[in-house]
């Protein structure tokens, strides 16, 4: 028996390197052909990004290669092991693989669901497995298998664990995605943000004695007032936020491209082949996250849909806001307008757009935490990771509300402050987009995308 | 005893007086068995129902109790009338008879009578018992005339048989006199491991001296040998460094314990109480007297040498569970690859190797789950880095080795799956290449890995170094066959090989074995008895289990051998008739010397001499009554309980002459039919009429003479109702039923030779908790005697 293996591997090994080659080169050309629209142009070999940062992938040759189900190489990492453990999967070895967790998912697909087969690979540290699988992303964190495990194993928790450390493998550089999930540099982090907002402002704003009153288009307005404007002007606004939401935009682009190659590798490794770039699902997908259907099918948080919804189109309304004002304002050009038509009047688009977003923004982050604490118990209040979003966003609409607040009560001492931290947390929301817990809405929705391309869908 | 003068009593409680009439009964014995003293007495369980018969003993002269009331397994504190001086004799009319079959005026208002009787009755003995002190002056007010016509008559027949059986056996029955001989207070304890030592030890400790023969140069055994223990105290999830050697000290200087190290048991011979046990150890051989034996001699592991389809012998880094503790406690907890000495980093477990295997070992070892999860640990703690792979069937950890488990698996470098091995190779540099199937990962593996750990399992020490497959042994005992001629014809039967006890027994040097070598006992009912009464197995010898469960092993199988010795100082038998004071006697004129009694006896209590006559050995005996059916010459019978007593119950019953009214004789055995019967009646659950139930101790005693007494009677047929028997026996003794069952395979001859049909005698086992199943048991046999026709004897 045992010599009769050892051919076999042998044999596979050998027939298998061409194909192997093949593989790759055929993958990366898919992958630069039919990438989704954001990553198009950028040539990234897809297929040496499959391991974590700075690790060699595992899979041997022949496993690799092996185009049905054969035996598959692994080689469990302890390392990685205690990684996930230190990250936030704390009680991962506590699973004995009963199954409850996959049982009482409601969003896993029903082939080979999760998040039983995750728990069982993290526990042997396959992180090849791991890291290129769509179903830590499909996660959706209800937690009801969080609440329903027998042996307190949190798979939940782990899910996320293994996203988080998988961040780094997707969006570059990775040492952001591992100090933005770290607290003890936090402080680091939060400086970059806040240290070029004040060399921006000192060099083309007015740090310590803001102006009073604003002149538009040489016509002095709102003398003697609040105007942020004169605080920091426009230009070195859009210039500096439009820089960082481009850049993130780029690595986002960067990292769906590699995710997709990593799925695709995985599936192909199991024999089966990924047909269409997934764009045909791009749609499906997106009235999906428009509807939060899939956060209507959890269990133990059912309240989130609403609190996720609140959050979800504050976030489109501000945007939306934003990207009209920039028009509107800094490029009258493009609208074919003279100048900037800053300051709105309070009842307009820019502005009711602004406001509603805000509350709804606030309602939102409000119910979260709210939602949080009451299932605490059940189910754990989160981790760090879910907290310095949760914080951020929270922060985003205080300060966006009490900008405006204090500006209308022209309470200068105030207003000005909290309007620099508005502009720093927003900014490092931007920034840190692609390596917080803020990149699950593109890595989330492109492994629903690729779900949907393999015919790994959720039921409905 | 004086002359015997019988008493019957009939309690009219509990539905009793209802559903029978009394007056025939008491006729029965009044003029039927001129019996002066008979008595229907209400309620009487109760102090003054009991003292009715009491006030007889004394001033009637009542020696022989009859009690027509409840079942003897209630109220046996109520009548304990002395059984040196008095016979009782409890005739179960109400649990066999009133409460299981139609009810008094069942044709006339049947609602009625179940919805007054039931809640009352159906509640239990207590309720039974409280319910009629209410009814009892009613019942005394209504006049007798009234509830005569009610009588089923069926029911009447049935309670008038039982009477007039118990009658006849009290008539037969005389108060032992038991056998009273010296005994000396000392146990001895083989095997100086964790269940020997711990068993000299509590022997001591409860007063009595022990002698330990360990035949190594150390104490501890097993236990000794180990790197770090499994944990045995709460909570039951580290493992903990060894402490035998405080028990070893605290065994060492007992002053009643006395150690004989590199001893070797040449012979043990002798009887409970009385063994001479020639013991030779340091050059010199000693015969001391002890009164009874715990057999710990621990367990051996499987030979690896045949798992040589796991790697064992072919690759240099397969090593098994032994060899890893071994090495781990010489290098204190280090595990090298045997192939170049390099700490090994990645090691692989695999659980069950030859194990569960119908090849090697069928059984689960129930110890190596946690055997390699303890030594999972050696490898992550002298190395941070390192991981152990656990590949498994199921993980066993029994009872709180739960948290063993737990504790385990949460450790990072444990990493655990279940998963079939489909090959194991080794790779160039040494590595051992696992190749798994049925993963949970959910596909076929490979895990490369420095060493393979196999988990094999545990062999019981009665099975001597180098023995065949477990699977594979000579029934009973090892040994060789061997064909001898007896006046039977030729016998083809087991020559047992001395291991380690060689006993002067006529069955044979060695305990018996059911499965595996490990000696035979009921694991759940009665785990450290063995089938040689005053012999208790101890730790894994018996069982594979942890040197905790040895230790627990060790402390009952002391409390075994004190309780023997001390019952047969009072001449009385253990478990489970404990406190018989009966036992058989042979009337030797008659004996053929057939042998039929010291082969079938379950315990090897008969010993024989040349010739063949059997000689007994009563502390031995366990009063099973096996011998007095097995001997065809009827010659073997207890003062309470004969050929003759159970033969003339039957002629006691009263056979009709209409075939309307069939009669059936049911032999049921004591420990599983009578309660099973019981159960029945406390659930009101209606059984066939027609039967008459005759107790035994064990279905081993039916003697083929009372199968044609009672066929050319009239009885239409013969049920034996007794325990499961082969593997998963129930039986209290082991081999009784089954002896049984090849008895009656003889009885075809003697059925044609009436020209009755073979059918008529069947035996069917019965577990006590299928008592639900009596009345469709009952009924089919009564349909299929039906069948056949009336017995032509009947009216002869």
């Amino acid at each position: 028996m045992a010599d009769e293996t050892v051919d076999k591997t042998e044999e596979t090994a050998g027939a298998e390197e061409e194909t192997a080659a093949e593989a790759i080169a055929e993958e990366t050309a898919v992958t630069a052909a039919e990438a989704p629209a954001e990553g198009a142009g950028t040539e990234v070999p897809v297929v040496a990004e499959t391991a974590f940062e700075g690790e060699e992938p595992a899979i041997s040759e022949a496993a690799v290669a092996a185009p049905a189900k054969e035996v598959v190489a692994i080689t469990p990492d302890v390392s990685f092991v205690r990684d996930i453990i230190k990250g936030g999967g704390v009680d991962l070895k506590k699973c004995y693989q009963c199954a409850t967790c996959s049982v009482v998912c409601n969003v896993t697909p029903n082939e080979s669901p999760f998040p039983r087969k995750e728990m069982m690979w993290a526990q042997w540290g396959l992180k090849d497995k791991l890291v290129g699988d769509p179903d830590v992303w499909l996660c959706h964190q209800c937690s009801d298998c969080v609440a329903q495990c027998p042996r307190g194993a949190k798979p939940g928790r782990v899910m996320q664990t293994i996203a988080k450390m998988s961040i780094p493998s997707l969006s570059k550089p990775g040492f952001l995605a591992k100090g933005i999930g770290n607290p003890s540099s936090l402080i680091l982090m939060v400086a970059i943000p806040v240290l070029i907002l004040l060399a921006v402002i000192a060099r083309f704003g007015h740090l310590t004695n803001p102006e009073r009153g604003e002149v538009v288009n040489g016509v002095p307005v709102h003398p003697g007032e609040i105007v942020y404007g004169s605080f920091l002007g426009h230009w070195p606004i859009v210039i500096v936020f439009s820089t960082f939401f481009v850049l993130s935009i780029i690595i986002f682009a960067l990292g769906v491209r590699n995710y997709w190659g990593m799925m695709k590798k995985h599936v192909q490794e199991e024999g089966n082949d990924v047909s269409g770039s997934g764009m045909s699902q791009v749609g499906p997908v997106i009235g999906e996250i428009a509807s939060h259907k899939k956060f209507g099918k959890c269990d133990e948080t059912k309240d989130r849909k609403i609190s996720h919804l609140f959050i979800f189109y504050a976030f489109g309304l501000l945007f939306a806001a934003t990207i009209i004002s920039t028009i509107l304002t800094d490029f009258p050009l493009l609208w074919g307008g003279e100048g900037s038509l800053s300051p709105y009047p309070t009842i307009s688009l820019v502005k009711l757009f602004g406001y509603t977003g805000a509350i709804a923004g606030a309602v939102g982050i409000g119910l979260i935490i709210i939602n949080r604490i009451k299932h605490q118990e059940k189910i754990g209040i989160g981790s760090y990771f879910d907290w310095l979003l949760i914080s951020v966003v929270l922060v985003i609409m205080i300060t966006g509300i009490g900008s405006v607040a204090f500006r209308k009560f022209d309470v200068g001492v105030v207003a000005y402050p909290i309007y620099f931290v508005h502009l720093s947390s927003v900014l490092f929301l931007f920034i840190f987009a692609p390596f917080s817990k803020m990149s699950h809405m593109v890595y989330r929705a492109t492994a629903m995308v690729f779900a949907k391309t393999v015919g790994r869908d959720t039921p409905m | 005893m004086a002359d015997p003068k019988l008493g019957v009593y009939i309690c009219s409680d509990c539905g009793i007086g209802e559903a029978l009439d009394t007056e025939k009964l008491e006729n029965i014995a009044k003029n039927q068995y001129r019996i002066e003293v008979v008595k229907t007495v209400p309620f009487l369980c109760s102090q003054e129902g009991a003292q009715v018969i009491r006030d007889d003993i004394n001033n009637e002269g009542v020696n022989k109790i009859v009690i027509a009331a409840c079942s003897p397994r209630v109220n046996s504190d109520t009548f304990d009338f002395d059984p040196a001086q008095y016979i009782t004799e409890r005739v179960n009319v109400r649990e066999h008879i009133v409460w299981s079959q139609l009810p008094a005026a069942v044709e006339e208002e049947p609602a009625q009578e179940a919805g007054t009787e039931a809640p009352a009755e159906a509640s239990g003995d207590e309720a039974a018992a409280a319910a009629p002190a209410e009814a009892a002056p009613e019942t005394a007010e209504e006049p007798a005339e009234a509830a005569k016509p009610a009588v089923n008559e069926n029911t009447q027949e049935m309670a008038e048989d039982h009477l007039r059986m118990g009658i006849v056996r009290a008539q037969k029955s005389e108060p032992p006199e038991p056998v009273i001989e010296a005994v000396e207070r000392t146990v001895l304890v083989i095997g100086g491991g964790a269940a020997g030592l711990t068993s000299a030890l509590e022997s001591a400790k409860a007063g009595y001296k022990a002698i330990l023969a360990e035949k190594e140069a150390v104490l501890g055994g097993w236990a000794g040998k180990m790197y770090k223990i499994l944990p045995d105290k709460p909570p039951f999830e580290d493992v903990k460094t060894p402490d035998i050697d405080e028990k070893i000290a605290a065994v060492q200087s007992h002053e009643n314990i006395t150690v004989l190290m590199e001893a070797h048991i040449d012979s043990i011979a002798g009887t409970p109480g009385q063994y001479d046990a020639t013991i030779s150890h340091n050059g010199s051989t000693e015969t001391h007297r002890v009164g009874s034996v715990v057999m710990a001699i621990g367990w051996k592991p499987y030979d690896a040498g045949k798992l040589e389809h796991l790697g064992y012998g072919k690759f240099k880094n397969v090593v098994t569970n032994v060899e890893v503790e071994e090495m781990a406690a010489a290098n204190n907890g280090t595990i090298s690859k045997p192939s170049d000495g390099q700490q090994a980093k990645r090691v692989a477990f695999l659980q069950c190797a030859g194990q569960r295997d119908p090849e090697h070992l069928p059984y689960c070892s129930s110890v190596c789950c946690m055997t390699s999860l303890k030594q999972a640990l050696y490898v992550t703690e002298s190395d941070p880095d390192a991981s152990a792979f656990i590949v498994y069937k199921d993980m066993r950890t029994p009872g709180l080795y739960e948290n063993f488990y737990k504790a385990a698996q949460n450790n990072p470098g444990v990493m655990l799956t279940k998963g079939e091995i489909v090959s194991i190779t080794e790779d160039a540099t040494g590595n051992i290449i696992l190749e798994i199937d049925n993963t949970i990962l959910g596909e076929k593996v490979r895990i490369e890995a420095d060493m393979l750990v196999l988990a094999t399992g545990m062999v019981t020490n009665m099975l001597p170094e180098g023995a065949e497959k477990v699977t594979d042994l000579t029934p009973e005992y090892v040994g060789q066959w061997k064909e001898t001629e007896t006046q039977d014809g030729i016998i083809k039967e087991v020559i047992a090989d001395p291991v380690v006890l060689n006993l002067a027994y006529r069955q044979g040097p060695e305990l018996p074995y059911l499965k595996y070598g490990f000696p035979d006992s009921h694991f759940v009912c009665f785990p450290y008895e063995t089938r040689r009464t005053g012999i208790y197995a101890a730790g894994a010898v018996r069982a594979p289990m942890t040197a905790m469960q040895s230790a627990n092993d060790g402390v009952g199988a002391a409390l075994k051998a004190i309780q023997c010795v001390e019952l047969t100082s009072r001449g009385q038998s253990v478990h489970p008739r404990s406190g018989d004071e009966s036992f058989p006697e042979i009337n030797f004129t008659n004996c053929t010397q057939c042998r039929r009694c010291t082969v079938e006896c379950p315990f090897g209590v008969l010993d024989e001499d040349e010739k063949g006559t059997p000689k007994t050995n009563t502390s031995r005996c366990r009063r099973c009554g096996t011998c007095m059916g097995a001997c065809p010459q009827r010659i073997i019978s207890f003062k309470n309980y004969s050929v003759d007593m159970i033969a003339s119950q039957m002629k006691a019953i009263k056979v009709p002459e209409e075939d309307s009214k069939p009669r059936i004789v049911a032999l049921i055995c004591e420990n599983d039919a009578y309660p099973a019967l019981d159960i029945a009646g406390l659930n009101k659950i209606q059984t066939n009429p027609f039967y008459r139930f005759i107790t035994m101790r064990c279905l081993g005693g039916t003697n083929l003479v009372w199968i044609a007494d009672a066929l050319s009677a009239g009885i239409e047929g013969f049920l034996l109702i007794g325990c499961r028997y082969d593997d998963d026996y129930q039986c209290h003794f082991v081999k009784g039923s089954k002896a049984a069952s090849e008895r009656l395979g003889k009885v075809q001859e003697t059925l044609s030779r009436l020209m009755l049909e073979a059918e008529r005698v069947t035996q069917v086992q019965l577990a006590m908790n299928e008592w639900d199943q009596l009345p469709k048991i009952m009924n089919d046999f009564a349909e299929q005697l039906k069948g056949f026709g009336p017995n032509p004897f009947k009216g002869f």
